[in-house]
């Protein structure tokens, strides 16, 4: 996961870059590094120093992790030819390797030849069957021809194997939440709240999985996780917040006349709504009106 | 809604078009969706503005609850409330109304019984530079008498009508100009309350 200050200081890098102020390898060892998906800025700016051969063979032996960078860019933004082009110097320096073959994979994928790219994944991991980006590689092409179900079976298989793989985890929820598949989708991040307790954004996306299921005692387990997400970012989660006003309005909805199991209610109620309004008053005073006259209707009675 | 014999007609302004629009193209790789707010005459729904929602985890409750509130409470003091929902595919090449959809749109159909759903059609907004057609690049969608969600037929071209008829040439501008950087939407708010969904200043 990406944090604040790494993009902020991303975001700062490609704007110098955006407007000539140099550094382009830095800013592209940096999305390399941490994984973000920025390919029409790579591309743009990853080209600029392939087609220079001074800049290009100032990397030394980086310039082959370039080459590999662009191309994967180019397949991204549809520049065919360029991740031609890229696949070919690769294949060219490293004729036998496996990383270019998983390139070529990859090349036939963003054609959308499935079949093709199909088999030569089948093929690699004959060779391997333990390389994780062609299994997600098998995922994210059955995810593009739409067939979600075989996505999610692939997946499953896959985290039988490489259970710590928490973008895994998540992907999996994500496909679920999308299917409407609530039930699984809380299995997973359950999965991640085990293997990563104190993640705040586990605990948030389950509490709101919990929410969307409903039900007394979902909702009730939603705003315990709404309060922890609430604990581990220092009362800094507006999400969260909200979370507990729904949950206190529906479950009181819900437990109307036998109102037993959930006494702290209105205390924690009325702590998350000021939490609120300061935020509002403070940060967008113009949405403050909305916001309290909005959840003012929430509130439930003590 | 006593039959009247005339159908429904849906009008949408130039603004609440484009700004949903703009908003799918920011996040390509991700479904998205907003709803539309306006308000109804006689046969003709009346589309005035519209607030982009979310591009993640489209299918949760919790959020779309938060927004639909704020947007409920904001528009209706203005004499306007939310008449349709606004859906992109994550995948380009998927022209079918998913359940998560449908699901939303039953909502705003409970509050709005004229409520719509409007679903981007990625190839008529591919195929825009190439042609000078006016109408929406927008499937639309109704409920018909067994609460199916309906795509409207192949007339149904006229039951969607943008106000202003050069709609699509400025929608392209934005495009060129990639004005869908600027656009905010709920998702943007709620991970920093400053960032205003009513994305006021986009137009100008």
């Amino acid at each position: 996961m990406v944090t604040k200050t790494e993009e902020t200081q991303l975001n700062r890098l490609e704007s110098q870059v955006d407007n000539g102020g140099g550094g382009a390898w830095e800013y592209l060892c940096m999305v390399r590094k941490l994984k973000v998906r920025r390919s029409v800025k790579v591309l743009k700016h990853g080209l600029l120093i392939l087609n220079d051969s001074k800049k290009r063979s100032s990397l030394g032996p980086e310039e082959w992790t370039l080459y590999e960078q662009v191309a994967v860019a180019a397949m991204d933004c549809q520049s065919l030819e360029v991740a031609k082009d890229c696949a070919n110097a690769l294949q060219k320096k490293f004729p036998e390797s496996k990383r270019v073959g998983r390139l070529e994979a990859m090349l036939l994928e963003a054609k959308g030849s499935w079949g093709e790219a199909e088999k030569a994944y089948s093929s690699l991991l004959e060779d391997n069957p333990f390389d994780q980006v062609v299994h997600k590689r098998r995922v994210a092409l059955a995810k593009a021809q739409g067939n979600l179900t075989g996505a999610i079976d692939l997946l499953n298989k896959y985290l039988e194997t490489f259970m710590a793989d928490h973008d895994a985890w998540r992907e999996l929820a994500e496909i679920y939440i999308s299917l409407q598949m609530y039930k699984q989708a809380a299995f997973c991040y359950e999965e991640l709240i085990l293997s990563q307790p104190t993640v705040p954004l586990y605990h948030l996306a389950y509490a709101d999985v919990l929410y969307t299921l409903g039900g007394i005692e979902n909702l009730l387990t939603a705003k315990k996780y709404y309060s922890s997400t609430i604990d581990l970012t220092g009362g800094k989660n507006t999400r969260a917040l909200f979370g507990i006003c729904l949950c206190t309005s529906a479950i009181a909805q819900l437990s109307k006349g036998r109102n037993k199991e959930d006494k702290d209610s209105p205390d924690l109620q009325s702590l998350a709504t000021a939490a609120l309004e300061r935020e509002y008053k403070q940060r967008a005073s113009d949405k403050l009106s909305v916001f309290t006259s909005g959840f003012k209707s929430l509130k439930v009675s003590s | 809604m006593g039959g009247g014999g005339g159908e429904l007609r849906y009008e949408i302004s130039q603004n609440a078009y484009i700004k949903l629009v703009l908003h799918s193209l920011k996040h390509k790789t991700s479904a998205v969706n907003g709803v539309f707010v306006g308000s109804s005459c006689d046969d003709v729904v009346q589309i005035i503005d519209s607030v982009p929602l979310f591009h993640n985890h489209l299918g949760l409750l919790p959020p779309l609850e938060i927004s639909l509130i704020m947007i409920e409470e904001y528009y209706s003091a203005r004499g306007l409330g939310i008449v349709g929902y606004f859906h992109a595919n994550e995948r380009s090449d998927d022209v079918e109304l998913g359940s998560v959809a449908k699901n939303i749109g039953d909502h705003i159909y409970r509050y709005f019984p004229q409520a719509a759903i409007l679903l981007l059609d990625n190839k008529k907004l591919e195929a825009l530079p190439k042609g000078k057609d006016r109408l929406p690049v927008l499937q639309l969608y109704t409920r018909d008498a067994s609460k199916n969600w309906k795509l409207a037929g192949s007339d149904g071209g006229c039951q969607l009508t943008t106000k202003e008829p050069a709609a699509n040439a400025v929608l392209l501008d934005y495009i060129s100009s990639k004005k869908w950087e600027d656009v905010v939407d709920f998702d943007d708010h709620l991970d920093d309350i400053t960032k205003d969904w009513l994305n006021p200043g986009l137009f100008e």
